[in-house]
């Protein structure tokens, strides 16, 4: 399935893995699969004393479970790690911190209703008698933080604490713990993701101030921000290392290229299978002027039968409550919303599903699946809405049908139909999600990060059910995070800041496709 | 994927399949057999035609409406904690219109009607002001019962409508009336559960709720119905508790609470929610019907018999509640 293009651009001068020389940190043939997905194939990175180093890759590429494996979440099937020289084997994050290695979550990992000094010590509080050393601790954990050069009260509730704060913090953790550690190896997942530009700078600087009292793991998915703090670039593809360079040797253009390292965006979004503005339908959705109180609006937009309307902005640009919105499930405080001929003034779920609109939500484990539920309940979920009219009774064998049926179209890997949808992998799980509305055949999707957190095949099994609904007279509202893909499945893209649109929808016609420079001018 | 793919990742789920699933699933059947084969050989009364129906199976029937009634809220990972109160209302109800207003028959729907008003109040006080069920109904358990204690005027009242009791006292080919209004209304159940939209939705809120609301259900409404169907079960347990008796004492109903919650976590229906369904439930009410049945014929103290029941039920619902989907226990 995945063509085995190596982008090995390892240097001569470059520390190979497996020469055992004086590395910080060491992993060998790291394997490591769940159930029938192999999530990482014989994975090797050396990391040197006062490096930094970039991991990138796309979701699903693996990043996570190594990250994982290497904090002692997870253990790997095969492979070996090694600190200093000496191999070691973690069972849990607290043996990998006594060897100096922890993690920065994505999510933050901190307790907000408690104080600064009392999450840096959490977990390994300082006690005499069995009583708590609360002096003792705030003031070490003061000239702790003070000492590494960040600006922090450790006495204020971390709730008061900035966004920008509350990573400080988690860092100055990642040091703490593994203080007893000569040099201590952390591993940095997204730690950008949520930060204002000033925030990402303050975070450079400590990882450049700290460098020579610690090694850096950067994961990130902002390849500019790898290229400009690290010293060296891992780029893991499907489980696997598929390139190590040197960052002086890599550009944006490389990195993509190693990381999707198959074939041309416009094959991979299947662009020639987009509907020309001439094959393009009534309009199906309409919006009027609609707003949110402050976080919403006012936006118009109209989509057509057949059309993609794709919608990218930064975080907290309001695309997400937009998605909301169209949804139902953010009231609209002014303005409408119309589905065709039907204006709805401030519809609910249900009245914007009656209206024929289905909305697919960014975090599918949450608010898509009913996890412990059969894929036969999460796929005609929707449908039970309305059927039989009147009669109570659900029809048992219209459901059977329309999830054998989707089984099929959709290509679900599962076991049945009464097989628990937590037992799915991510990919098939997302299928179970669109399955419900293809189901009761809903003319209009409203997806949010559709391909979020599922691999690259199955990925490429949404976008040719994307083209193929919207041959049948579907649209699609197309929010997404990765620009390429967006840019690549839509027919127009707005860009949204402050909750508003920036200027018109771009056109993104086949052959006109606007670049993601173009877009990030107008997000930022 | 290959299809090798597919049947390895079957024989996966099936070694899956770990002993406590055995427990869960078997464990109700091996202690109801374990009781009547003790009982059997420990009591010459047990196994006689005229102790398993008159005694085991009538007495079983009021359990078996509460903790089918307690089922679906805890379906939709809520709790009615009222039930004993309902049929103590609704039991008090009956009697107070069949003797007082002499309103004969019709006294039946208008105390089942009262029985679905105060589960209706439980829905909506939970639903609507966001009130923890849990909470709600701990609340009205309390306020019921007062309400219908203070109508008794806090001794037993009777009735004398030899007529009514037929309802709950005859018999069909030699079965109780009772036990037929107590299979009859467990069929029902199971058809709520498994073949309407709302038992459906019953399952899928005790999941997830945030889930069902963007699916497009009118999910306020489908998380008051099981408390207004618990005051209709608890409410026709409450009539045909006192149409037995033909009397309502200031406690009827009371200690129906804790055995009924027991039978429908032994049942396999978690107070996490989501999982299982009334069709078991009937298998705990037999375990408890059993056991007090055999602990009365052994003369067993009633004390003693409060901290056997107690026992058991902790340890039942210790083996048999679903750890898989709890990270926290609270």
């Amino acid at each position: 399935m995945a063509s085995q293009t190596h982008t090995n651009a390892t240097d001569a001068g470059q520390p190979d893995p497996t020469d055992g020389g004086d590395h910080s940190f060491r992993v060998e043939g790291i394997s490591k699969s769940f159930r029938h997905v192999q999530a990482l194939k014989d994975v090797s990175l050396a990391v040197d004393h006062g490096e930094v180093i970039g991991l990138v890759g796309e979701n699903g590429a693996g990043k996570s479970t190594l990250l994982n494996i290497l904090t002692g979440v997870l253990q790997a099937d095969e492979g070996q790690l090694f600190v200093d020289g000496e191999a070691v084997t973690f069972t849990n994050p607290r043996e990998a911190a006594n060897y100096g290695v922890s993690l920065v979550h994505q999510e933050q990992d901190i307790i907000k209703t408690m104080r600064g000094y009392e999450n840096l010590y959490l977990g390994r509080e300082l006690e005499r008698l069995g009583v708590l050393e609360k002096e003792k601790m705030r003031k070490e954990a003061q000239a702790f933080v003070d000492d590494l050069g960040i600006n922090i009260d450790v006495d204020e509730r971390v709730r008061n604490y900035s966004f920008n704060e509350r990573q400080m913090l988690e860092i100055a953790k990642a040091f703490h713990v593994s203080q007893k550690s000569e040099n201590p190896v952390i591993l940095l997942d997204e730690p950008t993701a949520a930060l204002e530009e000033s925030g990402r700078q303050i975070l450079f600087d400590l990882v450049n101030d700290l460098r020579d009292r610690a090694t850096f793991v950067f994961v990130s998915h902002e390849l500019d921000e790898v290229l400009q703090i690290s010293d060296r670039i891992y780029v893991l593809k499907d489980g696997e290392r598929v390139a190590d360079m040197a960052t002086a040797d890599a550009t944006t253009e490389t990195l993509q290229k190693a990381m999707v390292g198959r074939e041309t965006a416009d094959e991979y979004y299947r662009v020639p299978d987009q509907q020309r503005d001439t094959e393009l339908g009534e309009t199906a959705l309409t919006v009027d002027g609609a707003v949110h109180g402050d976080t919403v609006g006012p936006i118009s937009l109209s989509v057509r039968e057949g059309e993609i309307f794709g919608i990218v902005g930064v975080e907290g640009s309001g695309k997400q409550q937009l998605g909301r919105l169209l949804a139902g499930d953010l009231a609209i405080t002014e303005g409408s919303v119309s589905v065709g001929d039907t204006t709805l003034q401030s519809p609910t779920v249900s009245d914007m599903v009656d209206a024929g609109v289905g909305y697919i939500p960014k975090d599918r484990k949450s608010e898509g699946l009913l996890l412990y539920q059969s894929v036969l309940v999460n796929t005609s979920l929707a449908m039970v809405r309305d059927m039989n009219g009147n009669v109570p009774l659900l029809d048992l064998d219209a459901e059977r049908q329309a999830t054998v049926d989707a089984i099929e179209e959709l290509s679900i890997k599962t076991p049945g139909p009464d097989a628990l949808v937590h037992g799915l992998s991510g990919g098939n799980q997302q299928k179970v999600v669109i399955a419900r509305w293809l189901a009761q055949e809903t003319p209009i999707l409203v997806m949010d990060n559709v391909t979020r957190g599922i691999d690259v095949g199955a990925k490429e099994e949404v976008y040719r059910l994307c083209r193929e609904l919207t041959d049948q007279g579907v649209s699609i509202v197309f929010i997404g995070d990765e620009l390429p893909e967006v840019i690549g499945m839509s027919n127009r893209i707005a860009v949204m800041a402050n909750g508003e649109f920036v200027g018109e929808p771009i056109d993104a016609s086949p052959g006109n496709k606007p670049t993601e420079q173009d877009l990030i001018q107008e997000m930022i | 994927m290959s299809t090798s793919g597919v049947s390895e990742w079957i024989t996966d789920q099936r070694e899956q399949r770990t002993l406590h699933d055995w427990i869960q699933d078997l464990g109700p059947f091996v202690m109801l057999f374990g009781l009547i084969l003790t009982f059997s050989f420990t009591t010459d009364r047990f196994l006689t035609e005229a102790n398993l129906l008159d005694n085991v199976a009538k007495n079983a029937v009021t359990l078996l409406l509460v903790a089918l009634a307690g089922t679906f809220p805890i379906l939709q990972q809520s709790i009615d904690l009222s039930v004993e109160s309902i049929v103590l209302l609704t039991g008090v109800v009956t009697v107070v219109l069949i003797s007082q207003f002499g309103l004969g028959l019709l006294a039946i729907p208008i105390a089942i009607g009262a029985g679905m008003l105060a589960g209706l109040f439980n829905g909506i006080i939970f639903t609507k002001l966001k009130v923890p069920s849990f909470l709600v109904t701990l609340g009205t358990l309390s306020v019921m019962a007062g309400v219908g204690k203070i109508i008794t005027g806090g001794s037993t009242i009777t009735f004398r409508n030899p007529a009514i009791r037929t309802i709950s006292n005859g018999e069909v080919l030699g079965i109780p009336n009772l036990v037929l209004w107590g299979l009859l209304i467990y069929v029902g159940t199971i058809v709520l559960a498994f073949r309407t939209k709302f038992g459906r939705y019953c399952f899928a809120l005790g999941e997830n709720e945030r889930v069902v609301e963007l699916a497009g259900a009118k999910v306020d409404r489908y998380k008051i119905y099981p408390f207004v169907l618990s005051g209709l079960l608890c409410g026709t347990a409450g009539v045909l508790l006192t149409l037995r008796i033909s009397s309502a004492s200031p406690n009827i109903g009371s200690g129906l609470l804790l055995p009924s919650i027991a039978a429908i976590v032994m049942g396999g229906t978690a107070l996490t929610g989501g999982v299982g369904g009334p069709h078991r439930t009937i298998l705990g009410v037999l375990v408890i019907a059993v056991l007090n049945n055999g602990m009365n014929l052994l003369g067993i103290d009633s004390f003693v018999q409060e901290i056997i029941l107690g026992l058991v039920v902790v340890g039942a619902v210790a083996l048999s509640i679903d750890r898989e989907k709890i990270d926290v226990v609270k």
